[in-house]
């Protein structure tokens, strides 16, 4: 064996292509692994969700899709949606804006501030919406205080029955502050990666601030921007720690689909409830679709890039 | 008619980027601003568009007599390139061209027909036509940069501002793009600033060059003027490959390691320490002492390929290394030989006072 000469042998082990390849049975074992994994966490309640909602057959199925019950909770699972999404996709854009295009003091405080609702319980944020709005809370108090500062407020809160616990906006409230990182901390590091330049070539151009975002910055971020309401709306439309606290659970009325689903199976009707659950899990699987077509096309994007 | 910046003071933090700057760049005129990093020029560039704002005091930013100091950049009417293009990645070169034109208030719009025709003649210009529908991802560095110029054209600027244009290319399609540049020049006659830290592509392609060295202009004139006359050390080494050779003024010479050669514009100094600036081009080997304007040196190392051939050489009686620049017939007759000694005669020098400082 003389190591000073270099040999021109064929590596030992064969199908061994790169230096960071394992061995076959290590690469086996690890696949293995994570597959047996991945279809006794995951996939096997996914059927079985599937095949409990058909338990009692079609007729059941849609008996209790179509109950005004199960029909409220679908409205307001939409509704609480259909607002904390926009929103938080308007948030998203001004936050990541500001962060990844100016510099400014407490920029870090933001940041952390804007990750709050991923570190923070559901249950917490919740308590916190019932410790401020709720009857015992700051609102109450202030309501029914005997010389409320800004009387006309006070009196058209009351006058119109303004309630936020254990009412819709609560829900809503408590959707936003759950979901809102979501868009926010996509954008940010595109945004960054992205710099100033091409705002900086509209502006000379002659764009105004107004035609630079349209024009340069949302095309840019178009597909993280998707991405991020596509993770924000499914959060949106699953939370339910939060929206359990705030919502009072009355049926019919401050139920989401989550919070639905609960009650069908404190009924003991896991059928039914099974049946609710497979919506969610449709809608689950409906986002990991648009997710990986839009990743694919932000993929392309990149890789266009590069070369 | 000009463009000018006066008094021009910019800092970032504690970091001082201009330092009362003031420049003028005539109309017409294509200059160049040369620099080491971090000596202001990209922030002297910025300035000029409006994409920096100077720090408050007397500053002032002049476009043809007009002050343009608190204008803002979408304003001011200026072309500018960026180091790294920035073209809009989901445009079109057309509609990248065409964007200037596009996202103008309706009353000054040109019509469609009218955009069309102007971004064809400028796809002409740089010689793209064929890839109008192509995006710039699609297109190679020195196409995209093209079509950045195209781009900063289109809104007919009333200055053209080019950031390290041909910073990020190979070095083939930088001379290519150079010498297009300056021709494209020579058509449009637009007044034209460009930021580099290349010395050949600043006295190749500019009418005048100004220098910069920690936010101050230290020197502007032609290419001729900068590199015959430098007016500093500074200036004498960035230009350039440069041996220093220490000695001191006596009576209008300069005395190096016992050899006196005649300086003289050190005649004020009357006794002082000082440093020589000789090109190694105008370093000149002979086999014959020249009794007191040569000193022995022994040849190093000797390279001849290319053009000219290069020598290293070490002086016999101390002082370091030196470097030489001959021509092919002049090597080709003398044949130097490494470890050879050889004398060496310094036909043009530079002396500065020792206290100046590169």
């Amino acid at each position: 064996m003389t190591p000073d000469v270099p040999t021109l042998h064929l590596p030992r082990r064969t199908g061994r292509r790169h230096s960071t390849s394992e061995s076959p049975f290590v690469r086996r074992l690890l696949i293995g692994v994570a597959l047996a994994f991945l279809s006794l966490f995951l996939f096997l309640p996914l059927v079985s969700v599937f095949t409990q909602a058909f338990a009692k057959g079609m007729g059941f199925y849609v008996h209790t899709i179509v109950d005004p019950m199960t029909l409220s909770a679908i409205k307001l699972t939409l509704i609480a949606a259909a607002i904390a999404v926009p929103l938080n996709c308007v948030f998203g854009v001004c936050a990541a804006w500001t962060i990844a295009k100016f510099d400014f003091r407490g920029k870090n405080i933001l940041l952390t501030l804007i990750d709050l609702p991923f570190s923070v319980s559901p249950v917490i944020s919740g308590l916190i919406y019932v410790l401020v709005f709720g009857a015992q809370g700051w609102l109450g108090l202030y309501l029914n205080a005997d010389h409320p500062r800004l009387p006309w407020l006070a009196n058209w809160l009351n006058d119109h029955d303004i309630k936020i616990i254990f009412a819709v906006p609560g829900i809503v409230l408590a959707t936003i502050f759950v979901t809102f990182p979501f868009v926010a901390r996509e954008l940010i590091p595109l945004m960054q990666a992205q710099g100033r330049n091409e705002e900086e070539a509209a502006r000379v151009l002659g764009a105004s601030g107004w035609q630079t975002f349209w024009r340069v910055t949302l095309p840019n971020i178009k597909w993280g921007l998707l991405y991020g309401v596509i993770l924000c709306n499914a959060r949106a439309m699953g939370e339910f720690g939060a929206v359990s606290v705030v919502s009072g659970k009355i049926r019919g009325q401050t139920n989401t689909l989550p919070l639905h689903i609960e009650a069908l199976y404190d009924d003991y009707n896991f059928t039914g409830a099974f049946a609710v659950a497979s919506l969610l899990a449709l809608l689950a699987l409906v986002t990991l679709g648009l997710k990986l077509w839009v990743e694919h096309n932000q993929a392309a994007l990149n890789e266009v890039e590069v070369s | 008619m000009s463009v000018e910046v006066k008094n021009v003071t910019k800092k970032f933090g504690s970091f001082l980027a201009l330092d009362r700057v003031s420049l003028k760049v005539e109309s017409g005129e294509l200059v160049a601003l040369l620099g080491p990093s971090g000596s202001g020029k990209t922030t002297l560039l910025r300035t000029i568009a409006g994409l920096e704002f100077p720090d408050p005091g007397d500053a002032q930013v002049l476009f043809y007599g007009e002050d343009v100091t608190a204008i803002p950049a979408s304003e001011r009417k200026a072309g500018f390139a960026f180091q790294h293009y920035a073209l809009f990645g989901h445009l079109s070169v057309f509609e990248n061209i065409a964007f200037g034109l596009r996202v103008r208030p309706t009353a000054t719009r040109p019509p469609e027909p009218d955009i069309q025709a102007r971004v064809a003649k400028l796809l002409q210009l740089i010689q793209l036509e064929p890839l109008a529908q192509r995006f710039p991802s699609q297109l190679s560095g020195g196409q995209r940069q093209r079509v950045a110029l195209a781009r900063a054209l289109a809104v007919e600027p009333k200055v053209l501002l080019l950031d390290e244009p041909f910073g990020a290319l190979d070095a083939k399609v930088r001379k290519d793009l150079r010498r297009w540049l300056r021709q494209l020049h020579e058509e449009i006659h637009i007044t034209t600033l460009f930021v580099t830290h290349d010395q050949e592509e600043a006295l190749e392609v500019a009418d005048r060059v100004a220098i910069l060295r920690n936010g101050r202009v230290e020197q502007i004139g032609t290419p001729e003027e900068i590199y015959d006359h430098p007016a500093s050390p500074f200036v004498y080494d960035f230009l350039g490959n440069v041996n220093l050779f220490s000695g001191r003024i006596k009576d209008g010479a300069v005395v190096i390691g016992g050899t006196s050669f005649a300086a003289p514009e050190t005649s004020g100094e009357l006794d002082a320490d000082a440093v020589a600036f000789v090109r190694p081009h105008d370093v000149r080997l002979t086999r014959e002492a020249g009794g007191q304007t040569t000193f022995a040196a022994r040849i190093l190392r000797c390279n001849a390929a290319g053009p000219v051939a290069n020598l290293e050489l070490e002086r016999v009686h101390g002082g370091g290394q030196f470097a030489a620049q001959l021509s092919k017939e002049e090597f080709q007759q003398l044949r130097p030989k490494p470890g050879e000694q050889m004398f060496v005669e310094l036909k043009k020098m530079k002396v500065f006072p020792e206290d100046y400082s590169i």
